[in-house]
């Protein structure tokens, strides 16, 4: 009988041995502020959902990526905390901006040093800014036709053909991040297409930033190291930064568990529940999400009519969406989103109007249509499902007298018909390029979001011409005027229909300080300390 | 006698070479052969299909932007040998192959094979913890049930094994995760190793291995910590199976003439079970469990998202979502070469177990 007893018991046995060699292991224990086999000091885990190509600042375009770059390389202009409305200097101590709007003069800050001790050169400005521009990288757009010149050991010049008012608002992009040209030539970089550098620059970093890659896998986990010869006065707290690849319902567990102490794809729902002295921060993010209503006949004759575009803007319950993205999340006032300089007022939401959506709806000449939305079925954007937000559409328009057929699929295979303007409605967001309202004269007739939505040049001559005034006009108030006017026609008359800006929230251990939401980088890692 | 040393079916003496190959000998290259043609197929297959599905790599993995831009899409294309006739980019890809090269990674822009070198290891690492915990317990429990036939203990596992094969493994890794990690906290969290903790140096990729030969024994403490939780859930699958498995073929060995003989020898029960019983049952065990391993690999996509482990799965998916081609292609060829190996290893393992086999 004893040993049937013993039998018996063998499965809860060996599952305990197991668990308790766990345990043993050190599960037990919260490894987030010491690193026991990688030296003494303190460790930050950070838990992101992967969206990383490269730590190579010519390459990089991926908000993962754009995180690594900003912790490894320094701009010469940089944002202070989320605040996008105004660029400060960082490797440059001065800047300033032609009348005219074509040439940027930029004053070197003298003492910056890279990772190596050696000082950030006008050369070093002049070769980095050039590469990203030459080698035909993602980011490369972001310096098209600007010339880049050094006119003496501490000054820059960029100078583009047409006034290029956006450009102070695009130098903080981490994409470019300043190298070190000797290493980074050392390893193959060269201001063309022929670069080889990408590996060396995945491997190791060669920037002035607070902190340097020492590791990196694009598909787990990236470790920083702290920078201890960085200049600026802001020293990095941590020795070192670990960003791992967790998909968001296990991020909410580390970062509770003290497993992590950032946590930064959490959707709305995941924030039920998040307590014991965590921190959470809710920020509107600057993606958009949006509605496109194909304007070419030979796609839909439905949704070609300015009129059917109209009932669908008038026909969608912009607060149940709200719900759905959670709070912190805002209904989109237009395509450029509330933080930037151009965004139209919170006030002047549209709102619903079922009736006036059936009028609309009448007036465009389809009686009872049905019409296919299509949308990426597996992407998320901060944390919300498009999937839900489609079905609510669908509901939506029904009480309008319009059938929506969901046409969900994968990413890679949407994004085919999207691009090719073959989408008779059509469900994405626009996360900004660089923070500045040029980024979304994208969305005007025969650009690349207008052209998306079947929406040819010469469709809006009027608005066409207001967006090339706009792309030229130097000065804030008038730029922010000029963006405001332009958005105000689009949503009366466009093919667009902005939804939501949905909530960034990213939580934080308790014992984490400095955190800012930053719609750029996402997290400036060297803001992080510890209390 | 050597079935090579048997007359011709055409009556003529067999020639030289036939005769001096040996049955191993032949039946290797047959395998050899065999993989080649199939590494050949699982190229051909997944160029084809990857092919046919409507998406454009250039969308997959270009910003919005710079999709814009004609001369970065072209320079994209012509980078990844894009801008190539397709049956030109296989031809290509052959030629790579012959010569060990599988292409550069659209996504990481490394050679294929230097990512595999990394994440293969991880994935093998795991699926090898959790074959072996499947192959103890299930093996034990399905000769613990079958020795215990309808009694309480059989029926206990039998429901046991039936959940085991029933749970979804992504749901359990889910469950497992939040139970033993967050609640109970026994088990650590995500990854290969505690973060801030420095991987072992680099010899077999296999962390548990790589830090004993380093002496890292705090690495390898937290290697094992790490691996007990996600193995449990994978292998909780071929736990179930194997047990219903073994149970089975022992109480078919069990009903044969030569163990009660045995019995009614007065054999020890031990020597009975080991000796007349267990041995012959391992041939289906054997099979079954060649099969589950191969069925571990495609489990550990679902159980490496949820604790993070960063192995072939989780490559696999995020290049097969991207239609990174010649990342496919390489983890198809890994998969493709470990069933390969897997059945060579039951081939040979019949052999030893059987004394049957290895004449015929």
């Amino acid at each position: 009988m004893a040993t049937r007893s013993r039998q018996a018991a063998l499965l809860p046995v060996v599952l305990t041995g197991f668990l308790a060699l766990a345990a043993c292991s050190g599960g037990g224990s919260s490894s987030s502020q010491s690193s026991p086999g990688g030296g003494a000091g303190k460790t930050l885990v950070i838990d992101t959902s992967f969206n990383l190509k490269t730590a190579d600042p010519g390459r990089t375009y991926e908000p993962t990526g754009l995180i690594v770059g900003k912790a490894a390389y320094d701009t010469l202009l940089t944002f202070n905390g989320g605040d996008l409305t105004k660029p400060v200097p960082d490797l440059a101590e001065s800047y300033d901006m032609s009348s005219d709007g074509t040439k940027l003069t930029l004053k070197l800050r003298q003492g910056a040093t890279f990772a190596d001790g050696s000082p950030v050169t006008a050369d070093d400005v002049v070769f980095s800014l050039t590469r990203v521009r030459d080698m035909k990288g993602t980011p490369s757009f972001l310096l098209d036709g600007v010339e880049i010149a050094k006119t003496d050991e501490t000054t820059i010049t960029l100078t583009s053909k047409t006034p290029n008012p956006a450009l102070p608002f695009i130098l903080p992009n981490p994409a470019l991040g300043i190298l070190n040209s000797k290493v980074a030539k050392e390893h193959g970089a060269t201001t063309d297409t022929a670069d080889k550098a990408e590996q060396y620059l995945n491997s190791a970093s060669a920037g002035s930033g607070p902190y340097t890659i020492e590791s990196l896998n694009v598909s787990s986990e990236v470790v920083l190291k702290r920078n201890a010869k960085y200049w600026g006065a802001r020293k990095p707290v941590y020795d070192k930064v670990v960003i791992r690849n967790v998909q968001a319902a296990t991020q909410k567990l580390n970062v509770q568990r003290g497993d992590s102490q950032v946590a930064l794809d959490l959707s709305g729902d995941q924030l039920a529940g998040i307590s014991g002295g965590l921190q959470v921060t809710k920020t509107a993010s600057a993606n958009v999400v949006f509605l496109l209503a194909n304007q070419d006949p030979s796609v839909s004759k439905v949704t070609s009519s300015p009129k059917f575009a109209e009932a669908v803007r008038k026909g969608l319950d912009y607060p149940g969406l709200l719900e759905l993205a959670g709070e912190g999340s805002v209904q989109a006032p237009g395509v450029i989103p509330s933080m930037l300089l151009g965004a139209l007022p919170a006030d002047q939401v549209v709102k619903r109007d079922v009736e006036g959506a059936k009028a609309a709806l009448k007036e465009s000449g389809a009686a009872n249509p049905t019409v296919k939305l299509e949308y990426p079925s597996e992407l998320t954007v901060n944390g919300l499902s498009l999937q839900p937000v489609a079905e609510r559409i669908q509901a939506n328009l029904k009480e309008v007298g319009i059938t929506v057929e969901l046409a969900p699929s994968p990413v890679t295979t949407a994004l085919d018909n999207y691009r090719n303007g073959k989408e008779q409605l059509g469900l994405w967001y626009w996360g900004p390029d660089y923070p500045d309202p040029s980024d979304y004269l994208a969305f005007l007739p025969g650009k690349l979001v207008g052209l998306r939505a079947g929406w040819k040049a010469g469709a809006d001559k009027e608005l066409e011409a207001a967006g090339e005034k706009a792309a030229t006009t130097v000065g804030d108030d008038a730029r922010k005027q000029a963006y405001v006017d332009i958005q105000t026609k689009l949503n009366a008359s466009g093919p667009f229909i902005p939804l939501i800006q949905p909530s960034q929230n990213i939580v934080t251990a308790a014992s984490v300080t400095g955190l800012t939401y930053n719609p750029v980088w996402t997290v400036d890692v060297a803001d992080l300390g510890t209390k | 006698m050597s079935p090579t040393s048997a007359p011709s079916k055409t009556g003529k003496a067999p020639s030289r070479a036939s005769r001096k190959r040996s049955p191993l000998a032949r039946f290797l290259v047959r395998r050899v052969v065999t993989a080649l043609l199939l590494a050949l197929g699982i190229t051909l297959v997944t160029f084809v299909l990857t092919n046919l599905v409507p998406g454009d790599p250039v969308s997959a993995n270009l910003g919005q932007r710079a999709l814009g831009d004609p001369a970065i899409v072209a320079q994209w294309r012509a980078d990844h040998g894009l801008d190539k006739p397709l049956p030109q980019q296989y031809l290509l890809y052959l030629g790579g192959l012959v010569h060990g090269d599988l292409g550069e990674s659209q996504q990481s822009h490394r050679p294929v094979s230097e990512d595999l070198a990394d994440f293969v290891p991880a994935t093998l690492e795991l699926a090898g913890a959790a074959i072996l915990v499947s192959l103890v317990l299930g093996v034990a429990f399905g000769v613990f049930a079958a020795l215990r036939r309808d009694r309480l203990p059989d029926h206990v596992l039998r429901v046991l094994s039936l959940v085991g094969i029933s749970v979804p493994t992504f749901w359990l890794a889910l469950v497992a995760f939040y139970i033993f990690f967050y609640r109970l906290q026994v088990t650590p969290g995500s990854g290969r190793i505690d973060p801030g903790m420095t991987a072992p140096p680099h010899v077999t990729g296999l962390y548990t291995i790589d830090s004993a030969l380093a002496g890292q024994w705090d690495v390898f403490s937290s290697a094992i910590g790490h691996l007990i939780a996600p193995a449990l859930v994978l292998a909780l699958y071929t736990i179930g199976l194997l047990t219903r498995f073994t149970r089975s073929a022992v109480l078919e060995v069990l009903g044969q003439d030569y163990v009660r003989a045995a019995r009614a020898k007065g054999l020890p029960g031990r020597v009975i079970l080991f000796r007349y019983v267990v041995r012959p049952a391992l041939v289906p065990i054997i099979t079954v469990a060649g099969l589950a391993f191969g069925s571990l690999l495609s489990g550990t996509v679902l159980v490496e998202a949820v604790f993070a482990w960063p192995g072939v799965g989780q490559y696999a998916y995020k290049s097969a979502t991207t239609l990174d081609l010649p990342a496919v292609m390489g983890v198809g060829l890994v998969v493709g070469g470990v069933y390969l190996i897997i059945n060579l290893v039951v081939d040979v393992l019949y052999g030893v177990i059987d004394p049957r086999v290895r004449v015929s």
